[in-house]
C-alpha cells in the first residue's frame, strides 16, 4: 500500500517535471502530473495483482488517454499537451533498457524477448490512444452536427 | 490584408507549431481554419451564403513534417503560394497552447488580422528559468525510481544521476551537439553512473537506477504523435514520426548498451578502478 502510494506520488513528480521539461505552460502542469499519477497508479495496482505487464501498459495508456482527453475538454486546450508529458510513465524505457543489456552480455533468447515486448508495449500504446481518440471524436461530430459549423470549433 | 499576407501570416502560425512539436494534422487544421476565416472575411463582399464563397475561394494547406505549402485561389486570378522549409524540430507546449488560442481568437472574429500577426511574431520561447530546467532534469528519474521498483536508496541514487544528465545536456546544448549524438552520450553517462554508484554500494539496484535515468530521453513525445499522426492517414508525417522514435531509442541504447560495456571493460581490466 505505502509502495502504491510512493509509485504514484513519484510518477506525479516525474511527469510535471518532464512536463517542464516540453515547456507546457505553467498553468497545465498539474493537470499533467495528475494524467500521469493516475497511470502509474494504474500500472503499478494491475502489476500488484498479477497482471502482465503489457496488460497494465494497455490499461494505464488507457487512463491517461482519458485523463488527457477530459482535461482538454476541461481547460480548452489541446490534448497534447497532457499526454505527451502523461504518457511518460508507460513508454517502455525498460523494456528498451532490457533489450540492449541482454544483447551486452550476449544472451540472445532474452534479448529478442524483451524487445518483442518493448514493440508489444508500444503497440498497444497506440491501441489505447486510438480507442480514446475514436471515442472522443464520436461526441465531437454529434456536437458540431447540433451546432452548426463555427469557426471557433475544431478537433483538439 | 491581401491574400499574400494571409498566406503569409498561416503559414507563420503553421510553421511555430511545427518547430514545436504538434501533430501534422492539427497543423494543417490551424492553417486551413486561419485561411478560410481570412478568405471568407475579405473576399467578395456581394456573396451572401458560405457555399458561394467556397466556390469561390479554394484554400489548400499540405504539412509534412518537413515543410509546409500553403495556396489560395481565386477564380480569374493566379495562386498565391506560400512555401516553407522547416529545418528543426523541438518539443515546446508553451508555443502550441499560445498559437492554438491566438488562431482560436482570430477565427471567432475577437482578433483583426494585423493584431494576429504583431501577437504570432512575439510568441516567446521560453518560459522556466535554466534552474527549473535543470531541477525537473533531476526529478524525472528520481520519480520514476518507484515505478521500476526502486527504494529510497534507489531514489537517491537516481537523483545524483539526474544531476549528471543535467550537467551533460546543458553543456551539449550550449556546443549544438546534433540530438542523436547527445542522447548518446547522455545515456552513455547515466550508465557509467549508475555502474560506479553500484561499485561504491553493491546492494544498490542498478537496472532501476539506469532505467529511471534514461527515462528523460525516451522518445515518448515522437511515439505519441507518431500513433495519432498515423491514425488520422497521415502516413508521410507517421511514418516520418515512427523513424524518428526508432532513432532516438536507438541512439539511447546503444549509448546505454556502450555505457555498461566500457564500464564492463575497464572493471574487468581493472584499468580504472
Amino acid at each position: 500500500m505505502t509502495e502504491l502510494f510512493l509509485v504514484t506520488a513519484g510518477c506525479f513528480i516525474a511527469v510535471m517535471g518532464f512536463a517542464v521539461l516540453v515547456e507546457t505552460p505553467k498553468k497545465y502542469i498539474l493537470q499533467a502530473g495528475i494524467a500521469g499519477a493516475g497511470g502509474g497508479w494504474v500500472y503499478f495496482f494491475s502489476i500488484q495483482r498479477g497482471i502482465d505487464v503489457v496488460t497494465a501498459s494497455f490499461l494505464s495508456a488507457l487512463v491517461i488517454s482519458l485523463l488527457a482527453h477530459t482535461f482538454a475538454r476541461i481547460f480548452k486546450a489541446p490534448v497534447t499537451v497532457f499526454l505527451i508529458a502523461g504518457i511518460l510513465p508507460t513508454v517502455p524505457g525498460a523494456g528498451m533498457y532490457r533489450t540492449v543489456y541482454y544483447i551486452i552480455t550476449d544472451n540472445r533468447a532474452q534479448s529478442s524477448y524483451y524487445l518483442m515486448q518493448t514493440l508489444e508495449i508500444a503497440g498497444v500504446i497506440a491501441l489505447a490512444i486510438f480507442i480514446v481518440d475514436s471515442l472522443f471524436r464520436i461526441r465531437f461530430r454529434k456536437y458540431r452536427k447540433g451546432t452548426g459549423e463555427s469557426a471557433g470549433e475544431r478537433q483538439r | 490584408m491581401d491574400d499574400k499576407s494571409i498566406a503569409n501570416m498561416a503559414v507563420l502560425a503553421g510553421e511555430i507549431m511545427l518547430r514545436s512539436g504538434a501533430e501534422t494534422y492539427r497543423v494543417e487544421d490551424t492553417i486551413k481554419h486561419i485561411l478560410d476565416t481570412a478568405c471568407t472575411a475579405c473576399g467578395d463582399a456581394s456573396a451572401t451564403g458560405r457555399s458561394d464563397n467556397a466556390d469561390a475561394v479554394r484554400t489548400e494547406s499540405l504539412v509534412m513534417l518537413t515543410g509546409i505549402i500553403v495556396t489560395i485561389e481565386r477564380p480569374g486570378q493566379e495562386a498565391v503560394t506560400v512555401m516553407r522549409r522547416v529545418h528543426d524540430r523541438g518539443t515546446n507546449m508553451h508555443r502550441i497552447v499560445e498559437v492554438n488560442e491566438i488562431s482560436r481568437k482570430y477565427c471567432a472574429g475577437e482578433l483583426p488580422a494585423e493584431e494576429t500577426w504583431k501577437k504570432l511574431k512575439s510568441i516567446k520561447g521560453r518560459q522556466y528559468t535554466v534552474w527549473m530546467y535543470n531541477a525537473a532534469t533531476v526529478l524525472v528519474p528520481a520519480g520514476f525510481a518507484p515505478l521500476f521498483g526502486g527504494g529510497l536508496r534507489e531514489v537517491l541514487a537516481a537523483a545524483a544521476v539526474g544531476i549528471l544528465l543535467a550537467i551533460i545536456m546543458t553543456i551539449g546544448k550550449r556546443l549544438r551537439i546534433s540530438s542523436f549524438i547527445l542522447n548518446m552520450i547522455c545515456a552513455g553517462g547515466v550508465a557509467v553512473a549508475a555502474m560506479l554508484l553500484k561499485a561504491w554500494n553493491p546492494i544498490l539496484n542498478m537496472d532501476t537506477v539506469i532505467i529511471s535515468g534514461i527515462m528523460p530521453l525516451v522518445p515518448g513525445v515522437a511515439i505519441t504523435n507518431a500513433i495519432r499522426d498515423t491514425l488520422r492517414g497521415d502516413y508521410i508525417s507517421g511514418g516520418a514520426r515512427v523513424l524518428e522514435a526508432f532513432v532516438t531509442a536507438a541512439a539511447v541504447a546503444i549509448g546505454a548498451g556502450v555505457g555498461i560495456a566500457a564500464v564492463n571493460v575497464f572493471w574487468q581490466g581493472g584499468g580504472l578502478l
